[in-house]
């Protein structure tokens, strides 16, 4: 009985991933479709695949974008957790004067819709040099992402039993040690997870990439609109763009996958 | 074993007893702790706290031209706050958020539910799952352009006017149907956030209290209700809290799909202020309505947190 | 002389002007002699992407040999040249030396004051092209863009404009050709009139299974396809290619908003009534949608943005290559002035800069005799002319769009930059979005120019500079 019904939600699962991937498989399929079938009616489901696509988004350097926003989503992920776990645990384990001020106001931080801190930002930006910086745009991500990390890891830090780190303090542990060697293995899984999540907000980002970056630092969303051109729309290199931009997140997921379930879910102690 | 058995034993919510160690003081914490938050506090006031205070004080002033001239006081806002074109995007926003959180809350919820039964080939579906929320908002918007659009969109032709629903309309174009749509993507794109989430909090929900469940003769849904709810109650508070400031602020799906449009049906409020600074730029009731927005917003967190505080014993 | 003489001379002649752009006319005048003291100098130009633009990016290292002057050519979107290139305008932040606007841009931009005039380097005989022959640019696009209370304030440098586009294969056909005739009293042909573009609308709206040129059509087909989308260009279409033709306009003479005139309401209400024969998605169909939707078949006509032509009117980019006809945006039949939409577009040097004659050099390099004409022959005589010399060159009259370029010269004969106003962008947002409610059905065009004259006179009293 149990077995019928694991496979009954097997197969729902299985229905609902395909259906939620079914435009992301159309759209791999546009990478490589001749351009006079993108929009065929009735639609074009064979057709002989090209690489004209594939060779002019290489051509036009947005291999080189996609390095910059491993570099950006990536040093800016890094920085969020060295600054965000310590600040995570302290709101969870003391008793820190005004705290639900202090969260709140990291909370706070996160509030303003971007569109409106923009061009703010760009003057500040541009009146500090800082535009088209990768120490610029980092700095920027930490607006949205240090505070969606502080307050998931907060809620983490808050599952862990204290019991271990009574028993290192009670066998005469400074704090630091403790917080070193016996929070952070257990904390683990979910810096893993909650980095992963910044890690796709930074990657995927947008609008301050854009206002703030440059040519400098062109990540890879800011290199889809110039696929919209006034000559119309490269849907096979937008395609391409896309795809391109899912493919390293879906093998870190992937590879990660046990990590960040674990995390997310706290690994406690077994009793 | 329960079906809604998770695999973890309870984890208590105290505090640990304040001991002895470095700075001393009263709570005997000394100085660690502010250390601690301090480097991150640190970056937030530089970094965000600056620009915004920043947008204040635009806010306060006349700007012409991007240059910053005399002071304005609260004209801007009373600007702001008598047109109605602001009042109007507020409302979209609230009407885009009121239908779709709760539909990814749901959905995600009961994703969550059926994967945690123990559904076979968990390692692929998960990821593949997951993948709309991987995607960058700008593909996610080409992408369901490419579905819906009006007379070549891939849905749009195979699947709406094919079986003669809405015939004459499009999607996108709709004023009335416009809206439904943007919601759909966004649920498209982060169901599968919240599933994610909701998934590992019910994989780390302790046994014991099932088991006494079980032994009482409690039924799954009473379990369900009694026990899942409450105890999952501080994440789902967190998550929702995130989800419904994220889906107030989108967009980059809602900027490429219609640019706010058909007429202003879709112009959501970060839609009106992306008008009212790049197009118009109109920079001191632009920086006003981001001060308002962020006020009505710090209410409603503040409201929330002490409610679901109390209530959720969340917080 | 000999015809191999002959043969040389012509050849030193193109070796000539392919290495030293400009000098054909030299009279000892060069770009070389004239960059001497700003070699080495590097400028930042930032223009709109574009097939053309990408061409004259390859093109640029010619100027940097030649003159020594480091160019960074930056082609962005059409989204990001406005913002990115405003922002840095108007915030001081100077980092692009020249940047590239379009008309509605101007008004803004001028009022900043951020805008260098370039008369006096025009008038600087160093550094002044004597063969720059600045009367050879087509009017009144470079003027209305350009001169401004006395001063001239950059280039044209791009000139779209709105052609009249439509099916040539169902024009020719017997049978339409007959019954056309009998319904409407005159022969089908691409439509000269407004009038007409209404009427073969009308005919050629036909639903699923009926017929067209003699085949059974599986999907509804439509007389006229245009821009309807909340933004884009739709307003200036309907302004420019209707408004005006009915003897209306937004502005009166001192820039006042005239926005509720009779003129104005029964173009609109003209306007509105196309959309029976239009597709169901036109509401939201921006510039881009409507070729697509042309190139695919599903509409007779329309009136599309030239330079997208270029692209879809091509074996391999659309099943209906070849089958088009082009002529110039129509008249109105009972009107006395004409007009056509068109974007002239330029490019200006910022107050910012701190290289304005070695940005100036580059600027007339770019709009110079010679380099259009390499442009134009690198492409295959496909492009958007900015001279009216270009029309004459042989890769543009032996190009496959010739007739196009008979519709674009048409165009571009009634059209003009936009009004200079500040605050145009906020006027053009409240009409567009009132325009295309009365396009849905869900306004009067009466109803709507009275909200529209109200709202635009709450936005500027008087709007031009």
């Amino acid at each position: 009985m149990r077995s019928s019904r694991v496979a009954l939600f097997t197969i729902l699962a299985v229905a609902w991933a395909a259906l939620a991937i079914f435009p992301v498989l159309w759209m791999a399929a546009m990478t490589v479709k001749p351009e006079a079938l993108m929009f065929a009616r009735p639609p074009a489901w064979s057709f002989t695949p090209t690489l004209e696509h594939l060779h002019y988004v290489v051509a036009e350097g947005f291999a080189w974008s996609l390095v910059r926003s491993l570099m950006v989503a990536g040093l800016s992920t890094l920085l969020i957790v060295v600054i965000g776990t310590p600040a995570a645990y302290a709101f969870a384990r003391f008793p820190i004067r005004r705290r639900d001020d202090l969260l709140l106001f990291v909370l706070a931080t996160r509030l303003a819709p971007p569109v409106a801190l923009v061009i703010p930002f760009y003057l500040i930006y541009a009146r500090v040099g800082l535009l088209d910086t990768y120490v610029g745009l980092i700095l920027a991500y930490l607006t949205f992402n240090l505070s969606f990390y502080v307050w998931v890891l907060w809620s983490f830090c808050r599952d862990l039993p204290p019991e271990l780190e009574e028993a290192a303090r009670a066998d005469g542990y400074s704090r630091t040690r403790v917080l070193l060697h016996v929070v952070l293995p257990l904390l683990r899984p979910g810096i893993i997870a909650t980095s992963v999540l910044c890690f796709i907000f930074a990657w995927n980002e947008f609008l301050y990439a854009f206002m703030l970056g440059g040519k400098a630092v062109e990540t890879l969303p800011v290199a889809v609109p110039k696929l919209i051109t006034s000559q119309g729309v490269k849907w096979g290199e937008l395609s391409v763009v896309g795809i391109a931009a899912l493919v390293p997140i879906l093998a870190a997921v992937f590879v990660l996958q046990r990590h960040i379930v674990r995390g997310l879910t706290m690994g406690a102690v077994k009793g | 074993m329960h079906p809604l058995t998770p695999s973890k034993d309870p984890a208590p919510l105290t505090l640990p007893s304040p001991q002895g160690g470095e700075g001393g003081g009263e709570s005997g914490y000394g100085w660690f702790p502010y250390a601690l938050i301090a480097p991150a506090m640190l970056m937030l006031v530089v970094v965000a706290l600056v620009p915004f205070l920043y947008t204040v004080y635009l806010s306060l002033h006349e700007i012409r031209h991007a240059q910053v001239g005399d002071w304005a006081g609260l004209a801007n806002y009373r600007t702001l706050l008598a047109n109605p074109r602001f009042w109007h995007s507020a409302g979209i926003s609230l009407l885009f958020i009121a239908i779709a959180v709760p539909l990814e809350f749901g959905l995600g919820l009961g994703g969550a539910l059926i994967l945690n039964q123990g559904v076979r080939l968990r390692s692929i579906i998960i990821p593949v799952l997951f993948v709309p929320t991987m995607m960058a908002p700008v593909v996610v918007a080409i992408l369901w352009k490419i579905m819906l659009a009006g007379s070549w969109g891939l849905l749009s032709y195979n699947v709406i006017e094919r079986f003669g629903i809405l015939t004459g309309t499009s999607v996108l174009a709709s004023p009335s149907l416009a809206l439904y749509a943007l919601v759909l993507v966004d649920v498209w794109q982060w169901t599968p956030f919240m599933m994610l989430a909701f998934f590992a909090g019910l994989q780390s929900l302790p046994l014991t209290p099932y088991r006494a469940a079980a032994v009482d003769g409690a039924s799954d849904l009473q379990a369900f209700r009694r026990l899942t709810l409450p105890l999952m109650a501080p994440l789902m508070a967190v998550i929702g809290l995130l989800r419904l400031i994220d889906a107030f602020k989108v967009f980059d799906t809602i900027f490429l799909l219609t640019g706010g449009g058909p007429g202003t049906a879709t112009e959501s409020t970060s839609l009106f202020v992306y008008k009212t600074v790049f197009d118009f730029w109109d920079l001191g009731p632009a920086s006003a309505t981001a001060v308002v927005i962020w006020i009505m917003f710090f209410a409603f967190a503040n409201g929330f947190y002490q409610i679901a505080r109390r209530k959720l014993g969340a917080f | 002389m000999s015809a191999k003489r002959r043969m040389w001379m012509s050849l030193l002649a193109i070796a000539m002007m392919a290495v030293v752009p400009g000098s054909a006319a030299a009279q000892g005048w060069s770009y070389k002699d004239a960059a001497k003291p700003y070699a080495g100098r590097s400028i930042t130009i930032l223009d709109e992407v574009t097939p053309l633009q990408e061409n004259m990016r390859t093109l640029v290292p010619e100027f940097e040999k030649a003159t020594g002057i480091k160019v960074d050519y930056q082609l962005l979107n059409h989204f990001e040249v406005i913002s990115k290139g405003q922002a840095d305008m108007l915030s001081g932040r100077g980092a692009y030396d020249a940047v590239m606007l379009h008309s509605p841009q101007m008004g803004l931009l001028l009022d900043a004051g951020v805008i260098r005039p370039i008369d006096d380097l025009l008038g600087n005989k160093a550094l002044t092209n004597p063969g720059l022959d600045r009367a050879d640019f087509i009017e009144p696009a470079a003027d209305s863009l350009t001169k401004f209370r006395g001063k001239t304030y950059g280039f044209l440098n791009w000139n779209y404009n709105v052609v009249y586009w439509a099916r040539g294969d169902l024009f020719g056909h017997a049978e339409e050709k007959t019954a056309f005739k009998k319904k409407y009293g005159y022969d089908l042909a691409p439509a000269k009139t407004l009038q007409q573009m209404r009427d073969i609308a009308e005919f050629f709206t036909r639903k699923k299974g009926e017929k067209l040129a003699g085949q059974t059509l599986d999907s509804d087909f439509y007389g006229i396809v245009m821009e309807g989308i909340k933004g884009g260009t739709t307003l200036w279409t309907v302004l420019n290619a209707f408004v005006k033709n009915f003897g209306g306009d937004i502005f009166d003479a001192e820039g006042k908003p005239t926005v509720n005139r009779p003129e104005n309401v029964a173009a609109v209400k003209f306007w509105a009534d196309l959309w029976k024969f239009s597709p169901p998605g036109q509401a939201e169909y921006s510039l881009i949608d409507v070729p697509t939707v042309m190139g695919n078949g599903i509409a007779a006509q329309t009136l599309a943005w030239s330079d997208f032509v270029l692209g879809i009117d091509q074996p391999g980019k659309s099943k209906l290559a070849g089958k088009f006809v082009y002529a110039g945006s129509p008249a109105n039949a009972q009107g006395k002035k004409r007009s056509a939409e068109t974007e002239p577009s330029g490019i200006v040097i910022s107050k910012h800069s701190k290289q304005p004659e070695a940005t100036y050099l580059f600027l007339q390099w770019m709009v110079d005799k010679s380099t259009q004409q390499i442009l134009f022959d690198k492409s295959g005589g496909a492009g958007v002319p900015i001279r009216n010399s270009t029309w004459a060159l042989p890769s543009v009259k032996q190009s496959k769009f010739a007739g196009l370029y008979v519709a674009m010269q048409e165009s571009l004969k009634y059209g003009s930059a936009k009004p200079k106003a500040p605050k145009l962008f906020e006027v053009m947002d409240v009409l567009v979005g009132l325009v295309q409610e009365v396009g849905l059905g869900k306004k009067t065009a009466d109803q709507a120019m009275k909200e529209g004259q109200e709202k635009v006179q709450a936005i500027c009293a008087k709007c031009t500079l």
